[in-house]
């Protein structure tokens, strides 16, 4: 008998859930994070900032007085099924996403430029910046490639000119990354391309896996190249535990990477390690002083208090951005009464210039030919125990005639 | 198990009776009904969501045929299917993109049909290379030999050589179009589906004819005990070769048909896990049961999307719910094992033939 009530309460809940859709009066946005998958190291920390985030626009009238009803999976990093998660955002009546890994954001570019669905995305791959091949794939930072392209270019400013080879041969390159992974090797191209530019010899590129916790192997090929600098594609995890490894094995070699191998667990992780490492950021490290970081602050101790403040990362803050990005654009959208996939990019993102979210980030700026929101990309390096702006490195403004050509990839 | 009891009253006359597919009217009503369900009943129903659930549920019965063919009739427990998965996907993807097909054949929209087969044929080939220790090895060590095709092929073919073909973001990305079926473009839920029926029936159809032939008694006999079937004088190697083939083809195809629901493939796609979960998908449809492989698939694929529906209006109350469900899933498939191996060793078409056997004894079923 209790057998059967259950069932009968499984199916009623089952329906309703089947049957669930948006009312009129709220506004449904899904996200799909990875909390579980090979990315969670990064990927738990800006789900809890989208979740807090939401909750700060709705406190502040939601989308012009329309709540914003967020629906966020885990999708545990497996593009299957982030696929049929977008079909239930779809089903449920979302206006936008809030997308997560690479892969799957690539996978369904073409599907959300169909059904004109705004993907603001945590990649930031260069080949989603493009509008005429990706229109609705958006984000409120500077693409990998930039940064990539920006990180080894301060690199080049900064470090390579005091070295005591400077002038005397050309500094020696490499990259270290999941071959497999889309995320990791979103911005070879662009990387291998700079350093050509700036006369790097390039050396053999090493697969090291997202989930590696010993490299001693890529490191050792790396010795036979002796780099000079070290670029990394991975997170936090892996990239951390190469540089343990070149550490410990004496590779010599400094370090840049992708900003997401580069937070306050890097320093925790690699220890020593750490020391010197540089990377492109998209937006301030959490409870640096900026003018909503007390906000995110409040909201983090408020909504998952059982999160350790110590261990809340710059992730956060991402999430942060992505969300109240999206929350402008549909308050521009809405204001010019077109509250849906095309208002929200045309009326809403395409009409923002210079826009600051007050997160320490790059200005957003998004037109229609042109989804990079800045050419100005900040690069931070790890230097006694602090995370410290070395550069702005300005592409746009340093190669004038290759921006353009450079968008896309 | 395999046989069905006969509804009360009927009789086979001759041998042609007796290996008829459909054996009584009865059941050519049924498989008339079910077609009409398939075709015209879920398509006109089902929105896009629950279409692309048909997809996911097509797609892990393509691939869990081939891996109940080689565990459930050929007695060849494998844990590395979804490298072959990922050798169709990739050759069809290949051939899609770089080879150039006569005009002729792209204006026919042949190039995508021809993909299919071609990258079959070369992930069965592929598979008889991971086959060839069956020759020597069976049981645990075998496992640990097909695991070698998840890792040899995935993790360091594909991702260090295949995956460099033309450069990242132009080879395997298919543009909106690519994928075209004569004159019909692939682009909706609907035309995959429409694709997945029919390899579906088309290949379970072959497998089950095949199961009926001198080829599928070989396997079987290999399967119950394959030193009597050597002494029988069946070419035990050969067969066994044979079945890594055809499990091969068939997640070959499987691979090549769901690039058609990509944008972009990336090795990243074809996990170690999916080889694991598809022999979850037999162990709990019925291992030894073509049934069974269907049932598992869609077992796997609705049961957790229906408990995902269950959890999405508690979620109102309880918003962390959504984010820890990827938890309860994975707790879901590890205890729906457990339960199936303790309870019901024989999986859901153990049941479907009970039950079937039931009405068709009924009134006299005791």
């Amino acid at each position: 008998m209790k057998a059967k009530a259950l069932v009968v309460v499984f199916a009623i809940v089952v329906a309703a859930g089947v049957c669930s859709t948006a009312s009129a009066a709220e506004v449904v946005i899904g996200a799909l994070n990875d909390m579980t998958g090979a990315t969670s190291d990064v990927g738990k920390d800006y789900a809890l900032g989208i979740g807090e985030a939401v909750n700060y626009c709705n406190d502040n009238g939601g989308v012009n007085g329309k709540p914003i009803k967020l629906v966020q999976f885990d999708y545990g990093y497996r593009v299957p099924e982030a696929l049929t998660k977008y079909k239930l955002f779809k089903r449920m009546g979302a206006v936008a996403v809030e997308g997560w890994g690479t892969g799957d954001t690539e996978a369904l570019a073409p599907t959300v430029t169909a059904d004109k669905m705004p993907y603001v995305s945590a990649s930031y791959s260069g080949h989603l910046a493009d509008p005429k091949k990706t229109p609705y794939n958006l984000f409120a930072a500077t693409d990998y490639s930039s940064n990539a392209r920006a990180t080894l270019t301060a690199w080049f400013d900064k470090r390579w000119s005091k070295h005591a080879d400077f002038g005397k041969r050309k500094p020696r390159f490499a990259c270290s990354y999941m071959f497999a992974s889309p995320y990791a090797s979103a911005p070879i191209k662009a990387i291998k391309d700079q350093a050509t530019l700036l006369g790097f010899d390039i050396g053999p590129d090493q697969d090291v896996s997202l989930f590696a916790v010993d490299t001693k192997s890529q490191v050792l090929s790396l010795k036979d190249f002796k780099p000079d600098v070290v670029w990394h594609g991975n997170t936090t995890m892996s990239v951390s535990a190469t540089m343990r490894d070149a550490y410990a094995l004496g590779l010599g070699a400094d370090h840049i990477m992708n900003l997401w191998g580069f937070d306050e667990n890097l320093p925790r992780l690699a220890d020593k390690a750490a020391e010197g490492a540089m990377a492109a950021t998209v937006n301030a490290f959490y409870g640096e002083n900026t003018p909503l970081m007390p906000t995110v602050v409040e909201y983090a101790k408020k909504f998952n208090p059982g999160v350790p403040q110590e261990k809340r990362l710059s992730r956060t803050v991402q999430g942060w951005s992505n969300v109240l990005a999206l929350w402008e654009a549909m308050k521009r959208a809405d204001k010019a009464g077109a509250l849906n996939g095309e208002g929200i990019l045309q009326k809403g993102f395409e009409t923002m210039k210079d826009f600051d979210l007050g997160l320490g980030g790059a200005k957003l700026t998004y037109t229609s030919t042109d989804h990079r929101v800045s050419g100005k990309v900040p690069v931070y390096e790890y230097k006694n125990g602090k995370f410290q702006l070395v550069q702005v490195t300005d592409l746009q403004g340093r190669w004038p005639d290759k921006w353009q050509s450079w968008l896309g990839w | 198990m395999s046989t069905t009891f006969l509804p009360c009253g009927e009789y086979h006359q001759n041998y042609h009776e007796d290996h008829a597919w459909w054996q009584t009217r009865f059941i050519k009503g049924k498989m008339i009904a079910l077609m009409l369900m398939l075709f015209i009943g879920i398509p006109y129903v089902a929105d896009e969501y629950w279409l692309s659930v048909c997809n996911q549920i097509g797609y892990t019965a393509l691939g869990a045929l081939g891996v109940q063919l080689l565990i459930g009739f050929c007695g060849q427990v494998t844990l590395g299917h979804a490298a072959f998965l990922a050798v169709g996907a990739y050759t069809s993807t290949l051939l899609i993109l770089e080879f150039p097909w006569p005009k002729l054949l792209l204006d026919l929209g042949l190039a995508y049909p021809l993909s299919i087969f071609i990258a079959a044929v070369a992930a069965g080939i592929w598979s008889v290379i991971f086959g060839l220790p069956s020759a020597k090895v069976k049981g645990f060590y075998l496992i640990l030999t097909t695991m070698a095709a998840q890792f040899i092929t995935v993790d360091f073919v594909i991702t260090q050589y295949i995956s460099q073909i033309g450069g990242r973001g132009q080879a395997f990305s298919l543009p909106p179009g690519t994928i075209k079926i004569g004159p019909w473009v692939i682009d909706s839920d609907l035309k995959i589906y429409y694709m997945m029926i029919a390899l579906v029936i088309v290949l379970t159809a072959a497998v089950l004819n095949l199961l009926r032939s001198r080829v599928g008694r070989a396997w079987v006999a290999i399967r119950d005990n394959d030193i009597s079937a050597e002494v029988m004088g069946i070419n035990v190697v050969q067969y066994k070769l044979f079945a890594f083939f055809v499990a091969g083809f068939i997640g070959g195809v499987a691979g090549a048909f769901w690039i058609s629901n990509l944008a972009a493939i990336s090795p990243e796609h074809f996990p170690w896990f999916w080889s694991l979960w598809l022999v979850g998908v037999i162990l709990i449809g019925g291992v030894g049961s073509i049934h069974g492989t269907i049932f598992g698939s869609i077992f796997m694929v609705v049961v957790m999307e229906l408990l995902q529906m269950a959890v999405i209006p508690l979620a109102a109350s309880y918003p962390k719910l959504l984010m820890d469900f990827l938890f309860i899933k994975e707790a879901a498939f590890g205890l729906a094992i457990c339960a199936f191996m303790i309870f019901e060793p024989n999986g859901l078409a153990y049941r479907w033939w009970q039950t079937k056997n039931y009405f068709n004894l009924w009134p006299f079923s005791y």
